[in-house]
């Protein structure tokens, strides 16, 4: 007889066709005995056992003796116990009975009866339909309600379930009745039993019984009965379990009428049962002894082998250790020893003595030739270095043990908070024992899970820039990019002399990138007056002194295809005329945009502009564009969405932005969405008898207003960093760069994510040198700037200069460190002669002649970077 | 003669027959339902019997839930236990190539089936399994969990993550950033140009953008390297694979970025169409229409991410842009740009696993706030043509319905109480609305609780199952610390307790019929959840 076992096919949901065929071939064959061990079954089955939360990875809590359901082991009375653990040990037996199977007439000679019966114990379920004659398809139908034996459940529309009854208290025989009319339309009964306590469903030959009621059908293989044999029944179902009839004769009828005959069948069936065993091991020591005893017992029924070794190091290698070795134990290929347990009462045992001075005891069970048990995958592994420790250590003990009291606290917790929901329903004692023992399960499993858990949750920071978005006023914007911008300005005053500058740039451009600068500001693109394209005529006419439209876009292109984002700068301020109006005033426009005096502000007499009052301050050198005029604006907005389409800049660079409301340039950069923008902002800084003043709140103030307007869609570049800067190098007044609340005193130290700085550009530097940069300080300009918030712009003449590698150098840290536009600068020395400053605890700078170390700390500084009177450390840790 | 056993693969006495905590419920695959609906009265499979010559041997397996006859269940009453409960497992459960908290899970899953629960979610990162290369994929963590599953005598739904996770932070495969450095266009854009790593943008779903094969193709071959990893499992331990659709494995765009902090009113979201691949199909999309200037960018007076709606005037109550002839137009295209992509990925899903037995499911979010608006501007960010004067999600579940897919709702333990009153929020009323249109279709609907949590989540989730916004499976969200916590757990386990025993004082639960006592009814639910097999 074949048995087989399929794992959880019973609990697939749907086996649609393919499905089952599928799964039909995973069928293994099970071994005769099916050996599962695992710690919280142990629970399950005596809940009075004393045993920790073992764990899969061999280590065990210590836990002293104490009462517990193994024998006492009255030999050791004298002796230490070192360590004691109780594994339980889950087998599934097969236990063989019968099912019977019986079709008679009833007493009244009108309806006749099918008895299913089954000498096994358990829960069982006869779970049925019927078929009709003339049905087609194999499906089942429910059956009428008149067959219905007491106390069944309709399954769906086309079973039923019905408990098997046992006919007296005593007996282990259930069965099942079925009456039924023998002139009903049905053809066959199908069932299949199942097991409740199990899950389990039997099944005859893979297919569900079947019945046939009509004896004319063409044998189908799974037909009980297949031969029409008949049988004589015995009156007394109490008998049957001790009965073996076999139908005496087999008439193959073929009949094809529908007349009825009785039969009676049996069936082997096998039942697998869960049964808990366990195994003790206890480890003991006498007092004055060189070796330890190792007792291991089990109640296993049955000659048991301990297939046993030691090892002497946590790779648990197997070993054969030195005699004596129990009676009854073989060298079994060299690797392993294997000793025959000698049987007690109810049981067995044996008696290992090893040398303290080995690391564990490995060991696996065998039960025969093809049945070992386990744990849970892994050998038993019984520490033996523990048991030692223990002696020694008591301190370890107790450690252990108040663990232990924590998890009991919460144990507790738990039940308490769930205790009285027992009593809500009146359940029968039994099933409220149950209930009990498995609530004390989970709680227990909850409780393991918890501490586990609970010990390694890690505990994440909130990102950066998640916070961004959570910033109420502030929109992740073009003002700020990603946060992380280092910006480059990729030309120079006289970039536009060699007519070939985009070619020029794009050569660099892998350079550029490489040095770790995030945005490039390109030249201004368009047509102009002058050659360095700030004065522009016609704004649709791309062809410049840098180059062709054509080169710009390849020049994007490229800088593009090197992670670069690019800045086109533009100059919205004011617009040079095509044409003279009557008076010979060049106020009228040409190009794609024509417009006429209507577009230039009205407060402008050099230029005789009919729109309304500047917003801004005015440029004297062109006609400066009223931005008020709804149809400018519409045509700029149009026009930055073409520069975005067709070249693919990426954001602006803001010319002369004093000369309008930064309200405009919200609607600009709303519609234009730039990915960064910046705006120029450029006005003096205070100045009292020639001598910078201390405190140029003022000044930052109007860059901070001209950002605020823009709703803190732009940036704004720091002039009066830069300012501040002139002072503290020049004079050796370092002091200047902290402000009265201790902040840097530029607009980065009020708004830094919207503060670009920069120490040098076009203007103040370069040929012109309008406001140029203290010489030979830069580097303690960009040593500022570059580890500070802020969004840093480095001009492009430095980075051509012999500054080329400080100034990477110091990209490349700010990168490394992650330092951003909102970084936290903490000032921590701003004296005559130094300044020195913390960057979000990881980087640390000074500038200036002065003498500065940061303190050892717990970050562990240490220095990174060096160069003419300036210094830069990294936290190490 | 021969008896096959079958036996379930908890071998150890079965808890769930004393205890009834056992859920049973109505579980048919799509094969089954489409039989089903064919023939309301009669279950028809086909006949092995007749087949036998031909070796074919089928199997149809059904189970049964209602014990009811279905005359006498023809009202409308509901059993909670009809619905499967599962939990998910930690989002972190794997990383690298092994499992992370060993003990603690396998503790957990014990726990959870004494407790009677149905299964676990467990969640499977693209960037986890396909972490270094295209085309090599490390399943060995994933598959150790399956095996542990199985052991525990529970059911898998495994979520195939295409998305990132920012905590823990689990990101896209390296090799995807690594192409993202440099084509940044392979992820949606916002406004500001600033791209979101956490999932590809739907505009590159048919672009060989990822060294020469499109997204669909990789997630294609992702989701074949898993079936036949995971063979042994598919169709009995793993019972139901959830699509990744996007954000947070949402059929969304990343309208809102990052996490709203707790007490505040959340922003209208952005439009998120701004990678150069969306505005080219945009563009396109706006020529067709005859309407080239409509294709130049996304709508310009749209508020930011964290903006109330009212900070600009497309979502404005009356005479919003959104209501415009533009609106429609802009608002068309976006939503239907959402729902072709949830096409693509559920029929590849579909066709990928059409001969398992598995279900397919699609997670659609619930974008709540702002629904007491007329303009819904969550959801419209978020891709969801939903207003007070158009019904939105009837496309959605047509969508699921058309590749037989159930749907994921999460956010079901929302309720509108307790939600900040600025932020005319209503997640059940959304909840109501997106149910009654999958019910229309015949979408199952499958549950889960919001990750952020919410007062009185228990309750909710309870209400919601008894309602019609629940009727396949319910996900609780998630194993871990917390849950387990001596401050949740015990609340928990009364939670499923509670789904086995109706509450006497509820009008709309069914009454006990006939001779079934409290006791008996202990005894035979559990046994419901046996599956019978008949050939």
């Amino acid at each position: 007889m074949a048995t087989l076992a399929v794992g959880s096919l019973l609990q697939n949901p749907r086996l649609s066709s393919p499905r089952g065929q599928k799964l039909l071939l995973n069928l293994k064959p099970l071994r005769s005995l099916d050996l599962d061990c695992s710690p919280h079954r142990k629970l399950l089955c005596s809940r009075g056992a004393c045993f920790s939360n073992s764990n899969p990875c061999g280590k065990f809590y210590i836990v002293k003796a104490s009462s517990t359901d193994t024998a006492p082991i009255d030999t050791f009375s004298s002796a230490d116990i070192l360590y004691e653990q109780t594994f339980p040990v889950n087998r599934i037996e097969k236990v063989e009975g019968k099912l019977l199977i019986r079709l008679d007439q009833s007493k009244d000679q009108l309806n006749w009866r099918l008895t299913i019966g089954c000498s096994l114990s358990g829960k069982w379920i006869l779970h049925w339909g019927v078929s009709y004659v003339g049905d087609t398809g194999s499906e089942w139908d429910q059956p009428p309600q008149d067959m219905w034996p007491h106390g069944s459940i309709p399954i769906k529309d086309y079973a039923i379930e019905t408990p098997f009854k046992k006919p007296s208290k005593d007996d282990t025989f259930h069965e099942v009745k079925i009456d039924f009319n023998p002139s009903s339309a049905i053809e066959a009964i199908h069932f299949i039993l199942k097991d409740e306590e199990t899950g389990a469903s039997y099944q005859h030959k893979g297919r569900d019984f079947r019945v046939s009621l009509v004896n004319y059908l063409e044998d189908d293989g799974n037909m009980i009965h297949a031969k029409s044999s008949f049988g004589k029944w015995p009156d007394a179902v109490e008998q049957l379990p001790n009965m073996v009839l076999k139908a005496e004769a087999s008439c193959d009828s073929k009949n094809e009428n529908r007349r009825l005959e009785g039969f009676y069948e049996e069936q082997p069936i096998v039942k697998e049962v869960s049964v808990g065993n366990m195994v003790n091991v206890a480890i003991r020591k006498f007092p004055d002894a060189a070796n330890i005893v190792l007792h291991l017992e089990t109640d296993i029924p049955g000659d048991v082998v301990v297939h046993w070794g030691v090892c002497r190091d946590d790779a648990k290698t197997w070993e054969i250790p030195a005699v004596p070795y129990p009676p009854e134990t073989t060298v079994f290929r060299n690797k392993a020893l294997r000793t025959l347990l000698q049987p007690t009462g109810n049981g067995s045992r044996a008696l290992f003595t090893l040398d303290e001075k080995l690391d564990g005891f490995l060991f696996v069970l065998k039960l025969d030739a093809n049945s070992w048990v386990n744990f849970q995958g892994n050998d038993f592994y019984i520490p033996l270095s523990s048991a030692r420790s223990v002696k020694g250590q008591s301190d370890s003990e107790s450690e252990e043990t108040s663990g232990k009291a924590h998890t009991d606290g919460i144990i507790n917790e738990i039940r308490n908070l769930v205790s009285g929901l027992n009593s809500e329903k009146s359940l029968q004692t039994k099933v409220k024992e149950a209930k009990e023992s498995i609530l004390n399960e989970i709680e227990k499993l909850a409780a393991e899970a918890y501490s586990i858990f609970r010990s390694s949750t890690p505990s994440y920071p909130e990102e950066d820039s998640d916070a961004d978005d959570a910033e109420p006023t502030i929109n992740i914007s073009s003002g700020t990019g990603s946060g992380f911008e280092i910006l480059c300005q990729g030309f120079n005053w006289e970039s536009n002399k060699s007519g070939r500058w985009y070619m020029e740039l794009k050569e660099k451009a892998s350079e550029i990138s490489s040095l770790g600068f995030t945005v490039i500001w390109l030249p201004p693109p368009t047509e102009s007056v002058s050659s360095e394209g700030y004065m522009p005529k016609d704004l649709y006419n791309l062809n410049s002194r840098y180059g062709t439209i054509d080169e710009l876009k390849d020049l994007v292109k490229s800088l593009h295809g090197v992670g670069l984002k690019v800045l086109g700068d533009v100059v919205l301020n004011h617009r040079c005329a095509h044409y003279q109006n009557q008076n010979g005033v060049w106020n009228i426009f040409g190009g794609r945009l024509n417009w006429d005096d209507r577009a230039v502000v009205g407060d402008d007499p050099h230029f005789q502009g009919r729109g309304n009052k500047s917003s801004g301050d005015n440029f004297h050198a062109a006609p400066n564009i009223d931005h008020s005029q709804d149809f400018v604006r519409k045509d700029l907005i149009e026009w930055l969405c073409w520069l975005r389409e067709e070249i693919g800049y990426d954001g602006w660079r803001l010319d002369f932005v004093r000369g309008f409301w930064g309200g405009y340039v919200k609607d600009y950069l709303d519609a234009s969405e730039p990915y960064f923008a910046v705006g120029e902002y450029w006005d003096s800084l205070s100045y009292t008898y020639g001598e910078m003043d201390h405190n140029q709140d003022a000044h930052r103030q109007r860059i901070v207003d001209w950002i605020n307007a823009t709703n803190g869609t732009a940036g704004a570049f720091d002039v009066t960093s830069k300012g501040i800067l002139h002072s503290a190098l020049e004079r050796r007044e370092y002091w200047r760069l902290l402000d009265q609340k201790g902040k840097p005193p530029g607009v980065v130290g009020w708004w830094p994510s919207r503060a670009v700085t920069f120490i040098e550009n076009h203007d103040t530097g370069s040929t012109q040198g309008h406001w140029r940069f203290p010489g030979g300080k830069e580097m303690q300009g960009y040593a500022y700037i570059l580890t500070h918030p802020g969004t840093p712009a480095v001009f492009y003449d430095h980075i051509v200069s012999h500054h080329r590698s400080e100034i990477g150098a110091l990209i490349s840290l700010r990168n490394r460190n992650k330092i951003h536009c909102r970084s936290i600068v903490e000032i921590v020395k701003a004296e005559r002669d130094v300044y020195a400053a913390t960057i979000d605890d990881r980087v640390a700078v000074k500038i200036g002649p002065g003498y500065y170390e940061p303190p050892s700390g717990p970050q562990r500084w240490s220095l990174a970077l060096e160069g003419y009177d300036y210094k830069v450390w990294e936290a190490s840790s | 003669m021969e008896v096959s056993v079958i036996r379930s693969c908890s071998q150890a006495t079965n808890p769930k027959t004393e205890l009834g905590f056992s859920d049973s419920r109505f579980s048919f695959g799509k094969f089954n339902e489409k039989l089903f609906s064919r023939k309301p009265n009669s279950v028809s499979f086909e006949s092995p019997l007749r087949r036998g010559k031909s070796g074919l041997r089928i199997t149809a397996q059904a189970a049964q839930s209602d014990r009811l006859p279905k005359s006498k269940s023809s009202t409308k009453s509901k059993t909670l236990n009809r619905i499967r409960l599962f939990a998910g497992l930690p989002l972190d459960v794997v990383s690298g190539g092994t499992v992370n908290q060993f003990r603690a899970i396998s503790a957990g899953l014990k726990a959870l089936k004494l407790l009677g629960l149905e299964g676990v979610e467990l969640p499977i990162w693209w960037g986890v399994v396909e972490h270094e290369s295209m085309g090599k994929y490390n399943w060995s963590g994933y598959l150790t969990i399956a095996e542990m599953v199985r052991k525990a005598g529970l059911k898998l739904n495994v979520t195939l993550c295409f998305h990132a996770s920012s905590q823990p932070k689990i990101p896209l495969p390296e090799w995807v950033l690594d192409i993202g450095k440099t084509k940044s266009n392979i992820f949606f854009k916002d406004r500001a140009g600033k791209p979101y790593r956490g999932c590809l943008s739907l505009a590159v779903d048919e672009l060989a953008v990822l060294n020469g094969k499109t997204p669909m193709e990789v997630y294609q071959d992702f989701c074949e390297s898993f079936k036949s990893a995971f063979s042994a499992f598919i169709g009995s331990t793993i019972t139901g694979i959830t699509m990744g659709l996007g954000p947070d494995g949402e059929l969304r765009y990343p309208s809102h970025r990052g996490f709203a902090k707790s007490g505040t009113v959340p922003g209208a979201g952005e439009f998120q169409c701004y990678d150069k691949n969306m505005l080219h199909l945009l563009k396109q999309h706006a020529e067709a229409c005859g309407k080239p200037k409509w294709g130049l960018g996304g709508p310009h007076n749209a508020p930011a991410y964290s903006e109330l709606p009212t900070a600009n005037t497309f979502f404005k109550d009356h005479g919003g842009s959104w209501e415009s002839p533009y609106g429609d137009f802009f608002l068309s295209w976006y939503s239907s740009q959402l729902i072709a992509h949830g096409d693509r990925l559920l029929s590849l899903a579909s066709s990928v696993f059409s001969d398992s037995a598995v279900n397919i499911f699609g997670k659609v979010p619930l974008m709540h706030s702002w629904h007491g608006t007329r303009s819904h501007p969550s959801e419209l960010t978020a891709g969801f043509y939903n207003t007070a004067t158009r019904k939105g999600y009837k496309e959605v579940a047509e969508m699921f319905a058309r590749n037989s897919c159930k749907i994921i709702l999460p956010g079901m333990d929302q309720s509108d109480k307790y939600q900040l009153k600025e932020s005319l929020s209503s997640p059940e009323l959304l909840l109501a609305e997106i149910g009654t249109a999958c019910n229309k279709h015949g979408v199952r609907i499958s549950g889960q609780n919001s990750t952020v949590g919410a007062p009185d989540g228990l309750k909710q989730i309870k209400k919601n199952m008894l309602s019609e916004n629940l009727n396949d499976s319910f996900i609780f969200q998630r194993i871990g610390a917390q849950f387990f916590a001596p401050e949740h757990f015990p609340l928990f386990i009364e939670f499923v307790r509670k789904l086995n025993q109706p509450e006497p004082h509820s009008g709309n639960l069914p009454t006990k019929e006939g001779t079934t006592t409290a006791t008996d009814s202990v005894h035979t639910r559990s046994n419901l959840s046996i599956h019978m097999q008949s050939a």
